[in-house]
């Protein structure tokens, strides 16, 4: 499936900014399954400095320096990519979850797909006694690992309400845990703990989702904004399987991935300084129109 | 007859190690630094009490008092973690515990621990250089990934960024405990930014300060070679010759931040913060009062992760955006690498045996405490079967486990659900944690209260530091002794206290000093530019030490007016109302309703009200304690001074008298700060910010002195109150043998530019200062600051008093107010630094 994908963000700031810096992760990511046919940005007013660079987890990260005052920042990524069809074919759906718990801590590299990086608690995601005792229910003893990670999926799907006024993007894990509310980041990060808590790898996944749904198909939460979801690690053999637990779908030709990391603060679109002391006001804008 | 004397002076010294020596008793089971297990005295402490039996007991009263002072004067202070407010650290400083016993260690045993701690500081950089470089130790087997992984310190973005030669430790630090057969152990291994070598060598001179000829006689060998060394190191890794080094500090905050200001002091090395720091041309440079300066060396005490907001932690306010490119720009040298922080976790160090046969070819001189990394099948169940002989302990975060001794957890002494719970969480996520064996590390002797000595136990901090010549060991280092006789509870937090150490030379050593050979050294007049931070603080300091000389002063006058006999009178009543309503007006206290001893008292010590003179001293401390490597010894003293002066722990209204005594000593001691500044201080612009923002405050001060009290209509009483405030009682009544009359008053408080305390005076000088502030601009205009400076003094210079009003008062204050904004603007860091903000 072709995809053309606009995504602007506007800062409106109350005085004027004289300098600021940031750190954009907007371009999608090529990798097998998924090809970037272009992506490029518009920026207002013009950066002083631009530099691009892969970062450790293979993400595209693009540095920005923006020396004249302005009063306004837009941001805007138009990338065109063609998902190809994920599927799981040739799959081997006995390995136990056990098994893959073993597999994983005793894996023997540092690559960026490497299970080991996945298996610890990162910066916004604690291991925390609830989100894994939820999780430790659907792995009961021997069961496959796709097979309970999936159901683990399908419980947040039933259990949590998409609530965009619920959280933000600083509200801590248990919070959105304690209250079955939040968004896409909040379900990710959840079923990430859980996943961890029990000794499994788990990945955040950053993208978008497709916005109008095939005829027939109920719109899909998320589609308006920058979506996430879950990477889950199977095994060697079966590897990374994208799991979205807002929606209860596996990661296929809806999803387009922009950024793989360990959390929301490893793969956050835009992050900066800027110098400068009033208020600001923040805009996204997110569109996916389906191409064929 | 001499040999009597010799046998009278022998009997003495023997009763001297008899008290010494009367309630020692070592424990059971552990090393003894001073007995062997057959009661005898060991060769190094034999030479140490021989010395010390010397010393008479007052004598030795007055060393100890000696090396106390030293320490107290420095200000030497640590924090306890807890903290987090700047309130909370002021009150929470403490003088540094330290032993007037020091530890003594032969030379022979020295080298034997010198040899251990160069290999593993030689054996750390490998693998880090492996780690953040080809990857080896993993990809053939010797190191499991997520023995790395799972390290918080495994900085990512750092893989590739120094190459191949990079120097990852610029300076490591070992934490070492003496086995019960008497070898040392490593209890662990500092490699992300060593803390307390500047108590090292804080306590090294307050001893040697203390006890010269023992120092002396006993060829302790010296500490200044370490140092030497250190500063050696950074300077041949930076890219330019006369690099600027910084040392990068968290800030005030910090748990040590006494000790970061002190090494800058004693390094020369610039004191910075984040804010200080700013990337151009993907370069890093200070932000001084004369623009931007190139920063070449970074000496890091924060974390790695907090080092650089654009790559590692988005959160950070401490670090500098876009520090990682630098370093792998070659820009800057980062010492140590951030990341370096990895190889201190407690999973890694049960593989440094094997890692060391492997890089090294070497077995491990100094062996480590026996490890086991949970997150290896075999390794686990090792440990699962012989659980309750060992210790549990997080593999690589701090805040896994809750100890409340230290991190470890001691399953022998847990009760049963602690132990299922912790063998259940073993079983899950055995990665996080490790188990060690139960060490019972060495005790050492410590004086009591009565002179006497006691068995502590203690861990020996030693320091590494890599040089153009190879790793230099300081011979030396910070020894901590426990309170308690449990020989695992050793931090500083629990109250211990630390102990010089004296390395025994077997022959003289050399008098090392900082200082190069003379013909090495460049005369300098002034150091350096100064950071804007500093020149902020220094200003407000000034400030803030002027408006509480005010407060004062309104105050002392007050309580004088009503103690006075003729405090009836309708002018005096008229004087204290307009004194009182004053203070209300500055915020220093209460409203009108307050009867005026209750104001004066709240002027004086009213923390609550933000412009009393208690709320003013608050302040100027804590821009002083920030400040305070460029500080004298006596200056933070008298801030200390001023704060007793003025602190009050009860609410007791005290009487007329005692109020205006307490105002009184007070503003004498800001006279003596003030004194300090004018005779001690170099004429630099640290000096010259001071100075401005005195002078600024100073002039605004009088200003409004001169509006309410100041009026064409103002009585007698009210001019008189004027000449009080200003102090020029004797000047007034030596010039003019008249009363007090409108116009030679008010010339003499806003005109007079021979008196020291008029508005004239103050703007006379700050323009002078003004005016030597270094200039940025190239087209040859005056600088903001000075125009507005030079015009005020000129136009104060030609006015007349009879164009005075209260209008005219006002302008001036109001042209000041603008001054001292137009500094600030030019001079000092520009509003605050935001992230914008995120939503998924």
């Amino acid at each position: 499936m072709l995809y053309n994908i606009r995504h602007i963000t506007t800062y409106t700031y109350n005085t004027a900014v004289p300098f600021a810096r940031c750190v954009l992760r907007m371009f999608p990511r090529e990798e097998p399954g998924q090809n970037v046919i272009s992506s490029e940005l518009r920026l207002t007013p013009e950066a002083s400095e631009r530099r691009d660079s892969i970062c450790f987890f293979g993400n595209r990260v693009t540095t920005l320096t923006i020396e004249q005052p302005h009063r306004a920042l837009s941001v805007a990524v138009t990338s065109l990519v063609d998902v190809l069809q994920r599927g799981l074919a040739g799959l081997d759906l006995s390995l136990s979850w056990e098994v893959v718990r073993r597999d994983a801590v005793e894996h023997g590299g540092l690559e960026p797909s490497s299970p080991v990086h996945y298996l610890y608690q990162s910066r916004s995601v604690p291991i925390e006694p609830g989100p894994v005792a939820y999780a430790a229910k659907s792995f009961s003893p021997g069961r496959g690992m796709l097979e309970a990670a999936t159901e683990l999926m399908h419980r947040i799907k039933a259990d949590f309400v998409y609530d965009p006024k619920a959280t933000v993007v600083s509200t801590p894990l248990a919070q959105a845990f304690e209250n079955k509310r939040g968004v896409c980041q909040d379900f990710a990060h959840v079923m990430i703990s859980g996943l961890r808590g029990l000794g499994l790898p788990a990945a955040y996944v950053s993208g978008y989702l497709r916005t109008i749904p095939p005829p027939g198909e109920k719109r899909l939460e998320g589609a308006d904004a920058t979506h996430a979801w879950v990477s889950v690690w199977c095994g060697d053999g079966l590897g990374w399987v994208g799991l979205d637990p807002t929606n209860g779908i596996m990661a296929g030709n809806d999803h387009i991935i922009v950024a793989r990391g360990r959390d929301y603060a490893d793969v956050s679109p835009i992050d900066g300084v800027i110098i400068g002391s009033g208020g600001q006001s923040i805009d996204v804008k997110v569109d996916v129109e389906p191409l064929g | 007859m001499p040999h009597t004397r010799l046998a009278e002076s022998q009997r003495t010294k023997a009763a001297r190690r008899d008290h010494l020596l009367r309630s020692y008793r070592p424990l059971a089971g552990v090393h003894d630094e001073l007995v062997t297990p057959d009661g005898a005295i060991r060769p190094q402490w034999e030479a140490l009490l021989d010395e010390w039996t010397n010393v008479t007991p007052d004598e030795m009263t007055r060393r100890k008092a000696v090396a106390d002072r030293h320490l107290a004067d420095a200000g030497v202070s640590y924090r306890i973690r807890a903290e987090s407010s700047l309130d909370d650290m002021l009150s929470g400083e403490r003088s540094w515990p330290m032993s007037h016993m020091p530890l003594p260690i032969s030379e022979p045993e020295w080298r034997a621990i010198e040899a251990g701690v160069i290999q593993r500081a030689s054996l750390l950089e490998a693998v880090l250089r492996d780690l953040y470089g080809p990857g080896r130790l993993i990809s053939e087997g010797a190191l499991p990934a997520a023995a790395v992984a799972g390290s918080p310190d495994f900085l990512r973005p750092m893989k590739g960024a120094l190459g191949p030669d990079g120097q990852q430790l610029q300076i490591y630090a070992c934490d070492l405990g003496r086995g019960p057969d008497g070898s040392w152990w490593v209890l662990g291994d500092r490699t992300q930014a060593p803390s307390g070598v500047g108590y090292a060598l804080e306590n090294r001179l307050a001893m040697a300060r203390a006890f010269p000829d023992l120092y002396r006689a006993l060829n302790v060998e010296r500490l200044a070679s370490f140092f030497q060394g250190f500063r050696a190191g950074l300077v041949s890794g930076a890219r330019r010759a006369d690099p600027r080094i910084c040392l990068l500090t968290p800030g005030p905050l910090s748990e040590t931040y006494f000790e970061q200001a002190y090494l800058a002091r004693y390094l020369g090395f610039l004191l910075v913060e984040g804010g200080d720091l700013v990337m151009r041309d993907d370069r890093v440079h200070v932000r001084t009062i004369a623009g931007l300066k190139r920063a070449d060396v970074i000496w890091r005490r924060i974390d790695g992760d907090f080092s650089d907001p654009m790559e590692l932690n988005a959160a950070s306010r401490l670090g500098v955006a876009g520090l990682l490119h630098a370093i792998r720009q070659d820009n800057v040298v980062v010492a140590n690498s951030p990341g370096s922080g990895v190889v201190e976790s407690r999973a890694l160090m049960s593989f440094l045996p094997r890692l060391s046969r492997k890089l090294l070819g070497e077995k491990l001189l100094l062996p480590n405490v026996a490890t086991w990394w949970c997150g290896q099948a075999e390794e686990r169940q090792e440990v699962l079967d012989r659980i309750n002989d060992l210790a549990i302990a997080p593999a690589f975060r701090c805040d896994l486990i809750d100890a409340s001794e230290g991190d470890h957890l001691l399953m022998s002494e847990q009760d049963e659900r602690t132990r299922a719970g912790i063998i259940a969480a073993i079983k899950t996520r055995g990665m996080d944690y490790v188990a060690q064996e139960v060490v019972k590390i060495s005790t050492m002797p410590v004086l009591r209260d009565d002179g006497s000595l006691e068995p502590r136990p203690f861990a020996l901090r030693v320091y590494a530091t890599a040089t153009p010549e190879g790793w230099r060991v300081m011979p030396g280092g910070f020894c901590r002794t426990s309170d308690r006789l449990d020989a695992r509870a050793v931090t500083m937090r629990e109250g211990a206290r630390s102990s010089d150490v004296w390395v025994l030379s077997e022959k003289p050593v050399a008098q090392v000093t900082l200082l190069p050979p003379p013909d090495q050294i460049q005369i300098r007049r002034l150091v350096g530019n100064l950071p804007s931070r500093v020149a902020d603080n220094l200003f407000w300091l000034g400030r803030y030490l002027e408006r509480a000389e005010g407060v004062l002063r309104l105050t002392r006058t007050l309580l004088g007016r009503m103690i006075d006999a003729d405090a009836r009178l309708p002018g005096q009543q008229e004087a204290v109302k307009r004194l009182s309503g004053l203070l209300v007006a500055w915020g220093a206290a209460p409203g009108a309703r307050t009867p005026p001893l209750r104001q004066a008292f709240a002027a004086l010590h009213g923390l609550d009200h933000y412009g009393s003179a208690a709320a003013c001293i608050r302040e100027a401390k804590r821009t002083a304690s920030v400040t305070r490597e460029r500080l004298s010894v006596d200056a933070w003293r008298l801030i200390g001074d001023l704060t007793r002066r003025i602190e009050r722990s009860n609410d007791d209204l005290p009487t007329e008298g005692e109020g205006y005594e307490t105002a009184d000593r007070a503003l004498r001691a800001l006279a003596a700060f003030a004194g300090l500044a004018e005779e001690n201080m170099n004429r630099g612009d640290g000096w010259r910010f001071l100075e401005i923002g005195r002078r600024i405050e100073r002039a605004i001060t009088t200003c409004r002195f001169a509006r309410q009290f100041g009026e064409a209509a103002a009585s007698a009483e009210s001019l008189d109150v004027m000449l009080d405030l200003i102090d020029s009682q004797i000047t007034y009544r030596s010039r003019y043998l008249v009363g007090v009359a409108f116009h030679p008053v008010i010339d003499m408080v806003l005109f007079d530019e021979y008196n020291p305390r008029s508005v004239a005076f103050q703007i006379a000088r700050l323009d002078a200062e003004v005016a030597a502030l270094p200039k940025m601009r190239d087209d040859g205009l005056m600088e903001a600051p000075r125009r507005l400076s030079l015009k005020l003094a000129a136009d104060i210079a030609t006015s007349r008093t009879d164009q005075v009003d209260r209008s005219f008062v006002l302008t001036i204050e109001q042209r000041l107010m603008n001054l001292s904004e137009a500094v600030a603007n030019r001079y000092f860091l520009q509003a605050g630094i935001d992230a914008p903000g995120r939503k998924a």
